[in-house]
């Protein structure tokens, strides 16, 4: 036991996947849960691809020298920013569909830009490009994991001192613009800190981890967990959980952890969704038990029962 | 200002007012009154004849395009700040996002935190304002319950225990009779008649039936796309005028020396 922990923190491309499961869970648990609630789950495959595009441009006009300065990262935060930019605007009015097909527009623009400069990219540049999409938690540089530790602080911190804010303007816009709150401030920084936050996670561990971890686990707490802060927290675990066992299963068998933890991560919500049936069976099966024993002694008790008749009396 | 001065000012003044929907059509026009402080005033009229938005105009969600309205003396659009610090908003029903998970008493500290400064701490005083709060829409035992598991009327009731929690000389509710049993109907108006009462605010109710509030209101605006009726119910229960607004299938009936109206569209709101 202690030599395989042994190995394991003497490895430190484990180690820095592990350091990465963590932060993403961490990302998963307060960018994913707004999202879910904003009901803009959406939100987060659409920054991810735009990010793509974004990195793709980067590459574009490094190698073409028109902007050498020009990183692909920078280029996948901006992108991922103006995506979220736009989605805030077309949700201006606090209805989520218009949001929807904002975010849809933004994924569709940012994937045929990225696949139109393809072909104007080297090779090589074009599997760096790849890794923004299939990504591997395996390969991270110390760079990668500090680029992360730094955006989980910055949207960790941002959501924690403002959750009560977006959990109101997520509930009720209208009533708390009303109220005299800064609605559309909260709503911008809402969508841009977790446009940040997904944009580099992406260029870390790729956009279908990502989406699969941000929005998968928040949809199925959300199913079954009663309360802002447990939903957070179910989130975190489900999230860990599912990358962990990923990057594990890896070393067993030839397989990408993040297919692993995508399947796993998708499994939690089908699981949520039959846990919530049969929990709502039970409940409608307590409730017509608890009519029945409320019904017996109030005829003891000489009240009358209504007869066949009632409610025929017009 | 001195209570005497505040006495003069009238709850609401509108002049000239026009306001157009976001898609471009007029919603209201050539509207001017004005309406005494404190009262309880029922907005009225059919399905599209600008009930919502002449509300939204007065929180300073919507803006005037031509005239104004005043609410107590401030402008809807230069004061909004400080129409918003005296106002209470329940917004309708169904724009209350139910995929966050709120417990019920989320939602009524709501009505006190959405007005505090961050980092809107909960305190002792909150928490007591909020349970009273239920206790008068008879709410105290869902206290801890999922918001979004409730029936209609019962999140109804919630909401309007907000409102009721909240801090402000004005609560503004928007159809909060719409859809709900007559139980929470019954249990909604007598909260909110007995609240003006006791703490001398004013509300302003949209509604699209004005029977069962018809006792404690005191002026009604009567809408299609401008003001058509100004006046107290039982003015405003005007045959003809009732006619006009509502369509050749509507009546007024006189009972217990007041007048009510039936008409086909609030006979639908009552019975679902």
């Amino acid at each position: 036991m202690i030599d395989l922990l042994q190995l394991i923190f003497g490895t430190p491309f484990i180690v820095r996947a592990l350091i990465a499961a963590i932060l993403i869970a961490m990302i998963a648990s307060t960018s994913g849960t707004f999202l879910v609630f904003r009901g803009l789950s959406f939100m987060a495959s659409g920054v991810a691809h735009a990010a793509l595009g974004g990195a793709a441009l980067g590459f574009f006009l490094q190698e073409t020298g028109f902007f050498p300065w020009f990183d692909p990262v920078l280029g996948a935060v901006l992108f991922a920013v103006l995506v979220a930019v736009m989605t805030g605007y077309a949700g201006e009015s606090g209805i989520a569909q218009k949001m929807e097909v904002a975010v849809g527009v933004s994924f569709a623009l940012s994937m045929s830009l990225a696949v139109f400069l393809m072909y104007y990219i080297p090779s090589d540049k074009v599997l760096v490009l790849w890794g923004y999409l299939v990504g591997d938690i395996l390969l991270l540089t110390n760079q990668d994991v500090v680029l992360l530790v730094i955006t989980t602080t910055l949207v960790v911190a941002v959501i924690l001192m403002l959750n009560k804010e977006f959990v109101y303007v997520s509930v009720d816009y209208e009533g708390a613009i009303a109220h005299g709150m800064n609605a559309r401030a909260y709503h911008y920084v809402m969508l841009v800190v977790s446009a940040i936050a997904i944009a580099l996670a992406t260029k870390a561990v790729g956009a279908i981890l990502v989406y699969a971890i941000l929005v998968a686990p928040a949809a199925a707490s959300n199913e079954l967990v009663k309360s802002v802060t447990g939903v957070m927290v179910a989130v975190f675990s489900i999230a860990l959980f599912a990358q962990v066992i990923g990057i594990m299963i890896s070393f067993a068998i030839a397989v990408s952890p993040s297919a692993i933890a995508g399947l796993i991560a998708a499994f939690s919500y089908v699981v949520a969704l039959q846990v919530r049936r049969i929990r709502e069976r039970a409940r409608d099966q307590k409730l017509f038990e608890a009519d029945k024993e409320e019904t017996i002694p109030a005829t003891f008790e000489g009240v009358v029962v209504p007869d066949d008749h009632s409610g025929h009396n017009h | 200002m001195t209570t005497e001065e505040q006495l003069a000012v009238p709850l609401l003044e509108a002049q000239d007012l026009a306001v157009k929907y976001p898609n471009g059509e007029l919603a209201l026009h050539d509207m001017t009154f004005s309406i005494d402080a404190p009262s309880f005033t029922a907005i009225i009229g059919p399905n599209g004849s600008g009930k919502s938005t002449l509300i939204k105009t007065i929180l300073g969600l919507m803006k005037p395009v031509h005239g104004f309205v005043r609410v107590l003396g401030h402008d809807s659009v230069k004061d909004s700040k400080t129409i918003q610090r005296l106002i209470r908003y329940v917004p309708q029903r169904d724009h209350i996002e139910l995929t966050v998970p709120m417990r019920v008493k989320d939602i009524v500290l709501m009505g006190r935190l959405m007005k505090k400064p961050p980092p809107r701490f909960v305190s002792g005083k909150d928490r007591e304002v909020g349970k009273s709060a239920l206790k008068r829409v008879d709410m105290i035992d869902l206290w801890d319950r999922p918001f979004p598991e409730l029936s209609g009327g019962q999140r109804q009731r919630v909401l309007v225990a907000r409102a009721l929690a909240g801090e402000g000389q004005i609560l503004v509710l928007d159809e909060p009779l719409a859809g709900t049993d007559a139980e929470s109907q019954k249990m909604i108006v007598e909260a909110l008649g007995e609240y003006q009462r006791d703490f001398d605010v004013s509300i302003i109710m949209v509604t699209h039936d004005l029977n069962p509030i018809h006792v404690f209101v005191k002026h009604v605006l009567l809408l299609r796309n401008t003001l058509v009726g100004i006046g107290t119910p039982c003015d405003v229960m005007d045959p003809e005028l009732i006619k006009r607004v509502y369509g050749p299938a509507a009546e007024v009936v006189e009972y217990a020396g007041h007048r009510y109206c039936i008409t086909p569209d609030s006979g639908v709101d009552r019975h679902d």
